[in-house]
């Protein structure tokens, strides 16, 4: 393979401590190497006044599955956006909040892009979402996988059963060929069965017994135990609702005394956009970001993303089946639930966030106090949610936001009064730098999933030799008053490069390698698998509706997986 | 004044895509030009002249511009996308989309027109000679809006869906219409003259005025006093109900 020698260019790479020194990055098969002997095959690329970073990584973004499919048959009228032919390599695209597989390959590549996690796999419909995998071209992809609703995970809280619990977790993972652990709306979703939601963490779960609070300490502690290489991902309770705020940080309080089995955070919360609110209806509704950001300024167990909001359209998608359904209803519009059997539940809600109606205008400003209120950039990624807060492709949006207050400024002067008295935003200066920027759009990502020891986030030697390459001078531009060029840049990398191989040029996508698929197998101790199997073949025997022997992912679903090991002891 | 006379000289089975046939796309044009207009027939890319015999007279801008097509052309579609100007008269029957997305001037076709003909339009009118297939002036799959202003007339009957979504503007159908006319209603005007069933399901705000028979009514509507207009009487519903709708509905009584 051909080696490939970046010269000259303004390194960031937050992992390594490199802060915009100007460095060589040489690149061997597809890996980083510390240097290499130049030859006449060495591709060399002058990167004089122009920025180098990682490859971006996305550590929550929904990207494939039943759900993304489903807000595909729903909104025929997306795909009316976003129309770009084929050309020689690539396949036509369209689409905006959800674009077709191939579109979500190229676009994030063309942002400079290289990983991508999907942050929602029922077990149960992981076969889709890897079929879905399998036709996104370019980018590495992994998925986290539902266990909050669960009926296994729920008994085997109940009785205490961590080990057991820890079992079924492993077995969950590679069952669907996952990576991590989601838990969204715990026991919400078993509750909507029966039309009821649970309103806060000590609330019980109907015929189970368990608390929400509950089920969060009982997984957090399997998840520990198994040395799972992320930390359980968590949706909160009462997302969606004013005053929720003091759950969020009630459940980060939760988790305040469980060791982590690495260096890494116990929890990450996710999409603060919709977990930060105070009030206590519409009518009252106020941010509550600096609560949260305080907690998080205090605590270093908890780690989150924005799920910043983008005004225009979104669609809405989550495994928290009650919140969609009360949306819809808020919202009059149309609107989709699943039931995933023994598992969990879902919804779809397309929507339009809004100028000037104060609430879209609060949420929008909520993601981003958020991540310039909390001091360790480290703490907090940049996401949309996508496309629950908005489309991926709007992330140059957000950083620019991040980067200038002058853009602040100038975005709520579009908005509504409402927004100015019950946030903060107006009153905060920050302004983050590109290494924060860095650190928010790859290496915090990569480091929160546990993937920089497997060649993600960084540029250290024998690392991955993905690398985006900007077309902007740190030295020449301030991002403070010249956002517009800041966003430009970020919308349209000079290079990105997947493994060592040029993908884009200027915007346009120049080859289309198939990624890799990361998926987690832990091992368990032989007895706790015992008695796990036996409760699941009482399970399937009884309540499924497909065999057991039908239920795992066949490895010829997963396109080029990397198995990473993980287990106890 | 210019005037473009189309005459088909060829009737093809693939449905041919022409949102290129509008008074903004013909104004000021010779006839060379416009000749070499594109038009798709399926996925092959081909011209104007291929299908249609064309005559200029005069050379004008949008609004003085008139194109004549002088016969039927049933797989024509798109014919007047987006004009905002100028007139077009389709001496028979066309194909769906006609007046798709329009926003001014007027569409005369005498003979029928197929599904979704003023799709999305904004303004203008189109007056149909003849029947009008399914979803007259509806919204485009999945968007919430139709029809948002101007006027449609269907001199004939219209099949199922007729202003589905439609947000605005006026529907007039001086013959029957099939099921559920005025399907989410968002603030059109739709008056039938013929019978119809299930009229204004999920009907948001605008109204509906039926004075043929209604076969089916949904049960969602409450009734009102009756009310006369133009010396006609008629029992007066609001909804729908099921929607949290305020939507007037009048059928003869």
């Amino acid at each position: 393979m051909s080696e490939l020698l970046i010269k000259n260019g303004r390194v960031f790479d937050p992992i390594n401590s490199i802060n915009g020194d100007i460095m060589d990055i040489a690149i061997k098969n597809g890996k980083i190497v510390d240097d290499i002997s130049l030859s006449p095959d060495t591709k060399v690329i002058d990167a004089s006044s122009m920025i180098v970073m990682p490859g971006g990584v996305d550590a929550h973004s929904h990207i494939a599955g039943s759900k993304v499919n489903s807000g595909r048959i729903m909104c025929p009228n997306d795909s009316r956006s976003g129309i770009e032919k084929r050309t020689k390599i690539t396949r036509p695209c369209s689409g905006y909040t959800v674009p077709n597989t191939f579109a979500m390959g190229y676009r994030y590549a063309k942002l400079g892009y290289t990983t991508v996690f999907e942050a929602a796999i029922p077990i149960l419909h992981a076969r889709h979402t890897h079929e879905e995998f399998g036709d996104i071209p370019i980018i590495d992809k992994g998925g986290l996988v539902l266990f909050g609703s669960n009926w296994q995970v729920m008994e085997a809280v109940r009785e205490n059963d961590i080990e057991k619990l820890a079992a079924y977790i492993a077995w969950g993972l590679s069952a669907s060929r996952g990576y991590g652990v989601k838990i969204v709306n715990p026991g919400g979703g078993e509750a909507w069965g029966f039309g009821k939601n649970v309103s806060g963490l000590h609330d019980t779960v109907p015929n189970f017994d368990v608390t929400p609070a509950e089920i969060i300490t009982g997984l957090a502690k399997a998840n520990e135990m198994l040395h799972l290489p992320h930390s359980i991902h968590l949706h909160c309770n009462l997302l969606g609702k004013p005053g929720n705020y003091k759950t969020t940080i009630e459940t980060m309080k939760l988790l305040e005394n469980i060791k982590p089995s690495m260096d890494r955070q116990v929890v990450h919360i996710t999409h603060m956009t919709f977990n930060a609110w105070g009030g206590t209806n519409w009518g009252d509704f106020e941010s509550k970001a600096d609560a949260v950001a305080d907690y998080l300024n205090q605590h270093d167990h908890v780690t989150v993303d924005m799920g910043q909001l983008i005004f225009g359209n979104a669609t809405t998608m989550t495994a928290d089946g009650p919140m969609q359904y009360a949306n819809a209803r808020l919202l009059a519009t149309k609107w989709t639930n699943g039931d995933v059997e023994l598992e969990d539940a879902s919804g779809v809600v397309p929507l339009s966030y809004i100028r000037k109606m104060y609430i879209h205008d609060i949420m929008w400003a909520v993601g981003l106090e958020v991540a310039l209120l909390t001091k360790n950039p480290w703490q907090v990624l940049l996401t949309t949610d996508h496309p629950n807060g908005g489309p991926f492709v709007n992330y140059p949006e957000v950083i620019a936001l991040l980067m200038s207050a002058r853009k602040r400024e100038e975005e709520m002067l579009k908005l509504s009064n409402k927004m100015r008295d019950r946030t903060t935003l107006s009153g905060i200066e920050r302004e983050l730098d590109w290494y924060d920027i860095a650190i928010k759009t790859r290496a915090s990502h990569a480091k929160i999933l546990g993937l920089t020891d497997h060649g993600k986030g960084h540029l250290g030697a024998y690392a991955d030799a993905d690398v985006t390459i900007y077309h902007i001078n740190p030295d020449q531009v301030d991002a403070g008053r010249e956002h517009a060029t800041v966003k430009k840049a970020f919308e349209k990398p000079a290079y990105t490069i997947k493994d060592g191989e040029f993908v884009v040029r200027n915007g346009e996508i120049t080859a289309t390698p198939e990624g890799r698929t990361f998926w987690v197998n832990a091992s368990v101790p032989e007895e706790d698998n015992t008695r796990l199997m036996k409760d699941l073949r009482l399970k399937f025997r009884k309540y499924y509706s497909i065999n057991l022997a039908n239920y795992m992912v066949q490895d010829n679903y997963v396109k080029h997986p990397v198995v990473i090991k993980a287990g106890g002891s | 004044m210019q005037t473009v006379t189309l005459i088909p000289v060829m009737q093809s089975k693939i449905s041919i895509e022409a949102e290129t046939i509008t008074p903004n796309n013909f104004a000021g044009k010779t006839r060379e030009e416009i000749e070499n207009i594109t038009i798709w027939e399926g996925n092959h890319k081909t011209r104007l002249f291929e299908f249609f015999k064309i005559a200029l007279e005069g050379k004008d801008s949008p609004e003085n511009t008139k194109i004549i097509i002088n016969g039927s052309i049933p797989r024509v579609k798109r014919v007047g996308e987006g004009m905002t100007d100028g007139m077009i008269l389709i001496n028979g029957d066309v194909d769906m989309h006609v007046g798709a997305k329009m926003q001014g001037g007027v569409i005369t076709v005498k003979g029928n027109a197929d599904s979704w003909a003023g799709r999305e339009m904004k303004g203008g009118e189109i007056i149909i000679g003849g029947d009008a297939g399914y979803y007259l002036g509806a919204g485009y799959r999945g968007e919430s809006c139709g029809m948002r202003g101007g006027k449609i007339i269907v001199f004939g009957d219209v099949k199922d869906y007729a202003g589905e979504h439609i947000c605005g503007g006026e529907i007039l159908i001086k013959g029957s219409a099939g099921l559920m006319p005025g399907i989410s209603n968002n603030g059109g005007i739709i008056t039938i003259e013929g019978n119809t069933e299930i009229p204004g399901a999920e009907m948001k705000k605008g109204t509906i005025k039926i004075n043929g028979v209604v076969e089916t009514l949904v049960p969602s509507y409450k009734q009102e006093d009756d009310e006369e207009i133009d010396g006609i009487v008629y029992n007066k519903y609001t909804g729908d109900v099921v929607a949290g709708g305020k939507g007037s509905l009048y059928i003869k009584k």
